[in-house]
């Protein structure tokens, strides 16, 4: 397997932008008449091809960051830059169209369509965009996919004929099928045992280095959090720290446990 | 118990508008019920009422056979009848008050009733609102009721002429009788007069008056003290040899009318009977939907330690609560629809019934039914929820649904309980078996139809979403997805709605069968265009209004019709008198045995009589058979020499045809009460407003065959019209069950629906795909309800007469449980797909 460099790298005598920017952004809830701030001040970028986690504990804030980050949600302030374009406030039909073409999803439940096979699970987007997924060109795509996640030879089995693992691998490749700007995953090992869990990040990590993909991850896990180029280390609404792993085809958890032990996490 | 209560209580008010849907569904469940109930007891009352207006005092009522009535000499015999103490006479006959000029104009004719004012107080009450009772036995004093007082505006004092068979009968008004006054069947337009004075109106000009009283219609008997009825009937026929007669007591007049009722209460008893079953549907499928939606709680609770039973009790109390609250708004519901419908009836004059009467038992019975279908559709929830495992429940990844998912099987068990219900709701009275069955029948069949929904859930799914797949292909797939994710649920949903409709398309095959039997006599039979009816016998023959109309210029053919009655063999016989020649001339009559030709003739000869198939079957006789008829001259034989397809409708099948000659001379008949007229060919335009105002001049109704027609249509359509709208009941209920099946569909797909809208589905794709489901869920039901209305009309005895399979299809019918199925599935899927499309995505894809 070819390794691409991390895209965060710029080739020589070139400068290469962030693919999404997140500027003082934060949310807050009013909860029983308080208000409570999930997400404080964060600013962070993500540079195109880069696989980066979002690590913290549960209750830190990292699922909403992740939100607002995906256009899911929108912040109480500041502003999020996908693709140099902000999406903190758009319209609904806007966002269901950003969702549709500049991004993709995974969580922690695959909430496959039952009744739909792999192919047409995967297609999905596709469908829900008025397009034909029998198309040669979506065909092929579709196709492309399930290849990725591993699933070929597969393609006509419903949700209920696969195991827990696979419905995530065709989650994952119902996510990336549209070749999204970026691709967030919250949780995506989370209803998984270690070694299906793994399957997944494998999943994700060959996405991101075969085609490029950019991968934004929560996870709480550092095992999965290893897989990224970086770590950014959610607590308390804020990004408390940040650790640069690099691209490794190992994915060792060490280096980055220790690192955490050294924070105090 | 009571932390039961409240923890079930809890429960229901946290989904406060699922528990509103149910308990409506329930109410509307038991206001049917309770309005089934309150009509047949206000039919009951009706006739209790009417029967005592009829009778009175009187325990036997001799009455008249023929149309000359009881004779002097008959009247004599039972003078000498032991036993009897007070013989209470009556003359009834209908006729015209003249115009008298200041007054309303009035072309509704008044029921004449002489009495014997000396005798008549003694059986019955005539109580007076003004002015004071008859006295003398031939004195020229009237009494007349409130009601024609007030629309002729009349009073004590007022002159009243009276028309008879000769002169105009004058009288004076001495008193105002209270409401309607006696009279069954006159509109509450009614005139007492002494005897001798009614008598005077069947006396022709230059004809000698009466000097004794003869020819009445009836004598309603008084027995002496310590006589038994019995005793005093046996005399009765064995003094009565003169002339023939009907003896009968008040309760067998009150169980004739009773059994002229039974059609209609019996089958707003099965329709009672079957929303009820529609309710249970719906209840048993909330219930179920209800357990998978709490299972996780339930199993903390089993895990908590709590036992089987004690979740079982949570379930059941739940139940209660539903039924306790269902049942009391059903009890309203039910007597606002007890009196719309009683309204309804008796603004059609179909069935007599003063007003719906709410007894204790109705109310009970509505209640117990509600209670009822509640407890027993909660059993299967409640079984299951008490087998939920802890460890189940607390796997994280475990289908919960799955572990609770109802089996429509258990529907039977909730089935054969309504089912019991159903035969205790039968009208009582019902002595004919095939009632109770036809009603068991069709509900093993709408079962049968539920039970197999689930079967051909998916390929019928597919077949109707294609319409839906051709315009909106995601959204249907989305939607099949959905219905299929829970079979028992879908099945549930879609049985009540089957249900529903099958009635809705069986009441149609059955009121389009009723409809085209009693009007398609009249074009097979009557030969004429236009009928002129007689509230009184009129004379025919030379001088006779039959000639009168024919006498007119382009009238092909006037032909008199009179019905009576005949005894035969101890029974009665409707019959009608013909002119076989005017037949033979206009082709009417389908012949299917003997010769048309010296049939026709030989009843115009005498001595022979043609008789409807079906009657001749029933009675065992066949063609060249001879019939031998009770008259007042003896026994008098006729030959059967033809039998027709169909005939006259009467009132206990179709009438016996006999010659004019032998219904005058040997029958008693004293005229027509009918002139059929046939216009020459183009002549119709120009001769028919001479026939009209020769029917006006001679006080006839006259009616173009095509507005009999559409009188008789719409009298059924009134009816079925009642009826339809009781089980669109059903349809409702289904609608309330599709309400909460696609909230709970919603609900459980939240996750799902969340991870579309992140994958770029839109709102409106979302609010559409819940819409399909509901129109492939509606689209379903009819397509099933369809064919189970069809079968079940055909048990109904919908499509008779139709000329084959297809033709019994009541196809405008089907095509409307079709378009009502989805059109109502899909504006109840209105609010839940709302809330589909408003899923906050973040919310929805949030972890466990």
């Amino acid at each position: 397997m070819t390794l691409q460099p991390p895209a965060a790298a710029p080739a020589p005598g070139r400068t290469v932008l962030p693919i999404l920017e997140a500027r003082s952004l934060t949310r807050q809830y009013r909860m029983t008449g308080e208000i409570v701030e999930a997400v404080r001040g964060v600013t962070l970028s993500v540079m195109p091809g880069e696989f980066v986690a979002l690590m913290g504990p549960s209750g830190s804030g990292k699922s909403t960051l992740l939100q607002l980050l995906g256009g899911l949600d929108q912040p109480t302030s500041g502003e999020v830059l996908l693709e140099g374009e902000s999406i903190g406030r758009l319209s609904d039909s806007d966002a269901t169209r950003l969702r549709r073409e500049r991004t993709g999803f995974v969580f922690q439940s695959f909430n496959l369509v039952p009744l739909m096979n792999v192919v047409e699970n995967v297609g999905l987007p596709f469908t829900i965009a008025g397009q034909d997924p029998r198309s040669a060109d979506l065909s092929a795509r579709i196709r492309e996919a399930i290849a990725l996640v591993e699933l070929t030879g597969k393609e006509r089995h419903k949700p209920d004929q696969l195991s827990a693992g696979e419905q995530q691998r065709v989650a994952v490749a119902r996510a990336i099928v549209t070749r999204p700007a970026l691709l967030f995953a919250d949780e995506p090992t989370g209803n998984l045992d270690f070694r299906t869990g793994t399957g997944i990040l494998d999943a994700l990590w060959r996405t991101c280095v075969e085609r490029g993909q950019t991968i934004v991850l929560v996870t709480h896990d550092a095992k999965a959090a290893a897989y990224a180029d970086r770590v950014l280390v959610v607590g308390d609404g804020e990004v408390q720290d940040e650790i640069v792993l690099g691209r490794r085809e190992d994915h060792a958890a060490a280096p980055l446990i220790s690192r955490l032990a050294l924070l105090g996490l | 118990m009571r932390g039961f209560v409240r923890y079930a209580w809890r429960a229901l008010a946290a989904r406060r508008a699922r528990t509103l849907l149910t308990v409506v569904g329930v109410a509307l469940g038991v206001g049917v019920v309770v309005a089934a109930l309150g009509v047949d007891a206000g039919l009951d009352a009706s006739i209790d009422r009417t029967v005592a207006s009829m009778v009175g005092r009187a325990d036997l009522r001799v009455a008249a056979f023929e149309e000359t009535g009881l004779s002097a000499g008959t009247l004599a015999q039972l003078a000498g009848v032991p036993g009897i103490a007070v013989e209470a006479p009556a003359l009834e006959r209908k006729s015209y008050l003249v115009s008298q000029p200041g007054r309303p104009v009035q072309t509704a004719p008044v029921t004449v009733l002489g009495v014997e004012p000396a005798v008549e107080p003694r059986v019955h009450d005539l109580p007076l609102a003004r002015g004071a009772p008859l006295s003398g036995d031939a004195d020229q004093t009237a009494l007349i009721t409130q009601t024609l007082a007030r629309t002729d505006g009349l009073d004590v004092g007022s002159r009243l002429s009276i028309l008879g068979m000769g002169a105009p009968v004058s009288v004076t008004v001495t008193g105002i009788l209270a409401g309607d006054g006696p009279e069954l069947g006159s509109a509450g337009r009614t005139v007492v007069l002494p005897i001798r004075t009614a008598m005077l109106l069947n006396v022709a000009d230059g004809a000698p008056a009466p000097t004794q009283v003869d020819g009445v219609t009836r004598v309603d008997i008084v027995r002496a003290s310590g006589a038994p009825v019995d005793q005093v009937a046996a005399a009765i026929g064995a003094a009565l040899t003169l002339q023939p007669y009907v003896l009968s007591q008040p309760r067998d007049i009150a169980a004739s009318l009773r059994a002229s009722t039974l059609d209609v209460r019996s089958t707003m008893a099965l329709l009672a009977a079957i929303t009820l079953f529609a309710a249970a549907i719906m209840i048993l499928n909330t219930m179920a939907m209800t357990v998978v939606e709490r299972i996780r709680e339930l199993g903390l609770l089993r895990a908590a330690g709590a036992s089987r039973g004690q979740v079982t009790r949570v379930v059941f109390t739940q139940a209660l609560l539903l039924g306790v609250g269902g049942s009391a708004l059903g009890v309203a519901v039910g007597v606002v629809l007890a009196f719309a419908a009683a309204a309804w009836l008796r603004a059609g004059g179909q069935l007599a019934i003063d007003g719906p009467v709410i007894t204790v038992w109705a109310v009970a019975a509505g209640v117990a039914a509600g209670m009822g279908v509640t407890l027993v559709a909660a059993i299967e929830p409640a079984r299951r929820a008490a087998g939920i495992s802890p460890v189940a429940v607390l796997r994280v990844r475990a289908d919960l649904g799955q572990l609770v998912r109802s089996h429509t099987r258990w529907l039977v068990a909730v089935v054969a309980a309504i089912g019991v219900i159903a035969v205790l709701l039968l009208p009582g009275g019902a002595t004919d078996l095939s009632v109770p069955l036809r009603a068991i029948a069709v509900y093993v069949l709408l079962l049968v139809a539920v039970l197999l929904t689930p079967t051909v859930l998916a390929p019928l799914a597919r077949l109707v979403g294609l319409p839906f797949a051709a315009l909106l292909r995601l959204e249907e797939r989305l939607a099949r997805a959905s219905i299929r994710r829970d079979p028992s649920r879908t099945a549930l949903t879609v049985g009540a709605l089957v249900i529903g409709l099958a009635m809705v398309v069986a009441l149609s095959a059955v009121a389009g069968s009723a409809r085209a039997s009693a009007t398609a006599w009249l074009a097979d039979v009557v030969p004429g265009d236009e009928v002129l009816t007689a509230i009184a016998p009129v004379p025919v023959g030379e001088g006779g209004v039959d000639q009168q109309v024919s006498a007119i210029d382009g009238v092909q053919l006037a032909t008199p019709l009179a019905s009576f009655d005949l005894a035969y063999a101890g029974t009665r016989l409707d019959a009608v008198a013909i002119r076989g020649a005017d037949f033979l001339a206009d082709g009417r009559l389908d012949f299917t045995a003997g010769d048309r030709t010296a049939a026709l003739r030989a009843v115009d000869a005498g001595g022979a009589v043609i008789l409807p198939e079906a009657r001749a079957a029933l009675l065992h006789v066949g063609l060249g058979d001879t019939m031998a008829v009770a008259t007042s001259r003896g026994l008098v034989d006729l030959k059967v020499v033809g039998l027709v397809a169909r005939s006259f409708p009467g009132r206990t099948g179709d009438a016996v045809l006999v010659g004019w000659g032998d219904a005058l001379n040997r029958f008693g008949v004293l005229g027509a009460d009918a002139i059929a007229v046939r216009y020459a060919p183009g002549r119709q335009a120009d001769a028919r407003p001479q026939v009209e105002a020769l029917a006006r001049q001679l006080a006839l109704a006259a009616s173009p065959i095509s507005v009999v027609a559409g009188a008789v249509g719409d009298a059924l359509d009134r009816l079925f019209g009642l009826l339809d709208l009781l089980a669109l009941a059903a349809v409702v209920i289904a609608a309330l069950g599709i309400v909460n099946t696609l909230s709970m569909n919603t609900l459980e797909r939240v996750r799902e629906i969340g991870t579309l809208r992140a994958a770029g589905m839109s709102r409106r794709q979302v609010w559409r795909s819940v819409l399909v489901e509901a129109g492939i869920l509606g689209a379903i039901g009819g397509l099933v309800g369809s064919v189970a209305g069809v079968l079940v009309g055909l048990l109904l005895g919908g499509g008779a007469g139709a000329a084959g399979p297809v033709d019994a299809v009541p196809w405008s019918a089907v095509g409307l449980a079709m378009v009502l199925g989805v059109a109502l599935a899909m504006l109840a899927a209105a609010q839940p797909a709302r809330i589909a499309s408003r899923v906050p995505i973040v919310t929805a894809v949030r972890g466990e």
